[in-house]
């Protein structure tokens, strides 16, 4: 299992975050997502064979832009 | 922590552009409400056809330029069925918008001038709140900016100066005074002082010299100080910290659960409520009216006070902590503290200083040969109390020792020319029949003081005892008293004897003890406890880990420059225990602003949605009051610094 934080632009709203993640969450291989909109992270607690490039396209496929990625 | 200090900030960013927008809109947004007031005053300008053509131009920049990004994002709603709150709003603006286009072709009202106004007062609410979140995130702003940016390193025999991201660990550092300490290590060489404040949130700057560890991001006094870097980049103190906080965010407070779920259905819920009332509305008035009515309970409803109440609350609360050295880790934590009746604390580097010192000795030998023995055997373990007398016995040359054992929670035993010496507490004597005789006396004595008192026996004869004590700290008995005052059971725990445990306990006026206890055995004397309540319990990060997963609220006493505690659901990066009191402090007053603001939000929803329903309430003051309300919640948890902790 790894842990693996996103910055996120755009989101404005706790209903963006709860949007985030409901979506995230339907991805295959992820355990945990937590989306702050005061810090604009998500954390995701996710299997090592995560896609990140999945979790990537999922946020910004409902409008919000992923600035940056740790792992 | 991936943060250029140089690259502006996400939070100036947001705000610079919701900014440009409220000059936008409001540039186009003002003219109109000049044009319909002149209109309600009676004067008629324009035909009407031409004002609402006017208007409609005017409105035009303010939903789809200005407001571009809101309707884009809220449509996006629409198509994947993940709506948001810019589905409420773009709805509510495009159908005004649209009655404005319609009223050419159609007997209907026009709403495109509201609409523009709704928009204005959409994003003017957005501006504020959005600065109010940035005076809530302040402080953890302020730590992902106080990382140094360059170190002064050695090499070569030659100073120069590196971006941080090229230091290395074991990396040389010069730090003169008034310079911030790159990263953290340990000092190689020089004495001075270190102001910590900004990290431990101690005033005192700490004295150091050659061998203590610095923390990276403090500030050095007065001294050159050569420090060797030990750790860096997401290792460090300060990352570590900047990573509790963020984590704690991730985290939920229970009463917190029954707002996400509302969030979760809120939008879709008030849309269905927005057409349902417009199909009445339509039906047993007119069109007009229906529009108006529908377009307000869009706009009415604020699912954000619902979903900001916690998390901006707890935001607040986690800086004004991380300023006084108290890391949050888990958001539950300051619900359950409320509960909580009886607090235990661990002795030994809780209520003490952790550092025993060897305060009296009595032995029949010559104090030199006895120390030599039991030096000796002491030298093998690693236990502070051993520590503490072989620093007390300043001896450099150590006896060759044979068999040596550790004998847990009880003390050590080994061989010194084929003589069998035996270190350790009365359990150890009386597992062994060995017979205390004439000692006993003074070991009471030394035992009435408050020390560990270690037995030493040579061949099953008690040759000598030694009274180790450890310090309390400063702030130690003023935290418990105030603790007692408000009406907390108060109890120590530790692995002395029950006299040992007496004296320290009465001297820091600790109203119970639980005595003899081994390490492995914390958890379930807590457990024991909690059949009669909430526990919290304080104790170190480190072996006491099991006892602060076991308490309701586990509170890890940080040990200098080492908080990668995994345990415990708060932290205190300084070691004081006035640290527990404002914890306690800060936790009840979080929860009351949680309280207060999911009642506030709550109860917005539920009065003013309603009277949207109903008609009671016209479009642009339903925005207005939605704005307001969420713009409240975030201001009503920034008072929380108000508070004294």
């Amino acid at each position: 299992m790894k842990k693996i934080k996103i910055t996120i632009g755009g989101m404005h709203c706790a209903s963006c975050a709860s949007n985030i993640e409901r979506a995230v969450k339907k991805l295959k291989g992820i355990n945990s997502v937590s989306v702050s909109v005061l810090i604009n992270k998500a954390i995701i607690e996710a299997q090592d064979n995560i896609s990140i490039d999945e979790i990537k396209k999922t946020i910004s496929r409902l409008g919000y832009e992923v600035e940056n990625i740790e792992q | 922590m991936n943060h250029n200090p140089h690259k502006e900030s996400f939070e100036d960013r947001e705000i610079r552009v919701w900014k440009k927008r409220l000059i936008g809109v409001w540039m186009f947004t003002i003219p109109i409400v000049i044009l319909m007031i002149i209109d309600k005053m009676g004067f008629v300008l324009f035909d009407e056809s031409i004002m609402t053509f006017i208007i409609l131009i005017l409105a035009f920049p303010v939903i789809f330029v200005f407001g571009f990004k809101t309707i884009k994002s809220g449509l996006k709603g629409f198509l994947s069925f993940y709506f948001n709150m810019d589905s409420l709003i773009a709805l509510g603006t495009l159908v005004a918008y649209l009655t404005g286009v319609a009223s050419f072709f159609f007997s209907l009202q026009d709403y495109s001038g509201i609409s523009s106004m709704i928009m204005a007062f959409f994003i003017t609410g957005k501006y504020i709140e959005t600065k109010a979140r940035g005076k809530a995130t302040q402080e953890i702003r302020k730590l992902l900016e106080l990382g140094a940016r360059n170190a002064r390193i050695l090499m070569d025999k030659e100073e120069i100066e590196i971006p941080i991201k090229e230091l290395k660990i074991g990396d040389i550092m010069i730090i003169k005074p008034g310079e911030k300490i790159p990263t953290d290590g340990i000092i190689v060489k020089g004495e001075s002082s270190v102001d910590e404040s900004m990290i431990t949130g101690e005033s005192i700057p700490n004295d150091k010299t050659i061998g203590s560890n610095v923390i990276g991001a403090t500030i050095n006094q007065e001294g050159i100080l050569y420090v060797k870097a030990t750790k860096i980049g997401k290792d460090t103190f300060l990352s570590h910290i900047i990573n509790l906080i963020e984590e704690a965010q991730s985290t939920k407070v229970p009463i917190q659960a029954m707002a996400d779920k509302i969030t979760r259905i809120f939008v879709p819920s008030i849309l269905f409520i927005a057409i349902l009332t417009f199909v009445i509305w339509w039906l047993f008035a007119d069109l007009s009216k229906a529009f108006g009515i529908a377009v307000a309970v869009l706009v009415i409803a604020c699912p954000c006070a619902l979903g900001l109440a916690t998390p901006t609350a707890l935001m607040v609360s986690s800086g004004m902590g991380a300023k006084r050295g108290i890391l949050i880790r888990k958001g539950e934590a300051i619900q359950t503290m409320k509960k909580i009746k009886t607090i235990v604390f661990d002795k030994t580097g809780t209520i003490t200083k952790g550092k025993p010192e060897v305060r009296e000795l009595f032995s029949l030998n010559k104090e030199k040969d006895f120390l030599e023995l039991v030096a000796s055997i002491e030298k093998l373990s690693e236990h502070p109390i051993a520590k503490a007398i072989v620093e007390y016995s300043k001896l450099i040359k150590f006896k060759d020792v044979k068999k040596f054992k550790v004998l847990r929670g009880r003390g050590l035993e080994g061989e010194i020319n084929r003589k069998k010496i035996m270190i350790g507490n009365r359990t150890l004597m009386n597992e062994n029949n060995i017979f205390l005789n004439k000692f006993e006396d003074r070991i009471k004595k030394f035992e009435s003081k408050g020390y560990t008192t270690m037995i030493v026996v040579e061949n099953k004869k008690p040759i000598g005892i030694i009274g180790v004590a450890d310090d309390v700290k400063e702030d130690s008995v003023k935290a418990i008293n105030y603790l007692n005052r408000k009406g907390f059971r108060t109890i120590m725990i530790t692995g002395d004897n029950e006299a040992t445990a007496k004296a320290i306990s009465q001297r820091v006026n600790i109203k119970e003890f639980i005595a003899n206890v081994l390490p492995e055995d914390k958890a379930n004397k807590i457990k024991e406890l909690q059949k009669s309540g909430f526990v919290a319990f304080i104790g170190d990060g480190i072996n006491d880990a099991p006892g602060l997963k076991q308490a309701n609220v586990g509170i890890a006493i940080g040990t200098g420059t080492d908080i990668a505690i995994e345990s415990g659901d708060i932290v205190l990066s300084k070691g004081s225990l006035i640290g527990v009191v404002q914890a306690i402090n800060l936790s009840k007053a979080t929860f009351k602003k949680i309280k207060q603001n999911l009642f506030w939000a709550f109860g917005y929803n539920v009065l003013m949605i309603p009277l949207a329903i109903t008609g009671f309430i016209h479009p642009v003051f339903a925005e207005i009051a939605m704005a307001l309300s969420s713009i409240t919640v975030v201001m009503n948890a920034n008072l929380l610094r108000n508070q004294r902790i």
